[in-house]
């Protein structure tokens, strides 16, 4: 009795937290409808929006499964850029959109690399810098 | 570099691609959770442009479910 209410609620808990992403994802298609409705000056009806949600949330169920699985096909454990390039295969301007923002992506990744870098050499120099002095100093003396 | 305006989280999509994995080992990289936030994005801003341009050859001035079930297949074929 006592196993079956634990159950009970654990299968509650589970289904409020499916709700509450739905929530953030109907939140965020919101959102996004309302910039192509003023965008294009063309309203959506409730239902619309909800409708597309729903879609969303849905289609995000076979992305994710799609995604497990090009990983495991490629032996891996966490998914990458690559297996997102391949999901998005189906349509070629996607596919090229996809690609060209991962590159960007790249590039920005590389470039704050860089930036670290110059700046833990400049932190280095900089520690580096007085005790060069003081050994001059005792030279001097 | 964060999503274009309002565009899906990335805190949010790790939380639907983890409710729907089979194993709990899979990880997700940061990278691929970006690029899957703007591939979200771009799903959703696609089907609000298409059944809008189902409701404008309609002549109507409101989307309604109805047009989004027009161009719903062609869009999952796309996807």
């Amino acid at each position: 009795m006592e196993e079956e209410e634990d159950g009970a609620a654990e299968e509650q808990q589970r289904f409020s937290y499916r709700q509450r992403l739905k929530a953030a994802v109907h939140y965020t298609v919101g959102c996004l409808c309302e910039e192509v409705a003023s965008d294009r000056e063309m309203p959506f009806s409730k239902q619309t929006i909800a409708a597309i949600s729903e879609l969303t949330f849905r289609q995000c169920e076979t992305f994710a499964k799609d995604l497990e699985m090009f990983a495991r096909h490629a032996k891996r454990s966490t998914i990458n850029t690559e297996d997102v390039k391949l999901l998005a295969r189906r349509s070629n301007s996607l596919l090229k959109y996809i690609t060209e923002k991962n590159e960007e992506l790249t590039q920005f990744n590389t470039e704050q690399k860089a930036k670290k870098k110059k700046q833990l050499e400049n932190d280095n120099t900089k520690s580096v810098a007085p005790a060069e002095a003081e050994a001059a100093g005792k030279d001097g003396s | 570099m964060e999503g274009t305006g309002g565009g899906f989280r990335k805190d949010l999509v790790s939380k639907l691609l983890r409710l729907h994995f089979t194993d709990s080992k899979t990880k997700v990289s940061g990278d691929a959770l970006w690029l899957m936030a703007e591939l979200l994005t771009i799903f959703v801003v696609e089907t609000a442009v298409r059944s809008v341009r189902q409701a404008q050859a309609e002549d109507l001035a409101l989307v309604d479910v109805d047009q989004l079930e027009k161009v719903l297949p062609q869009l999952l074929l796309d996807f």
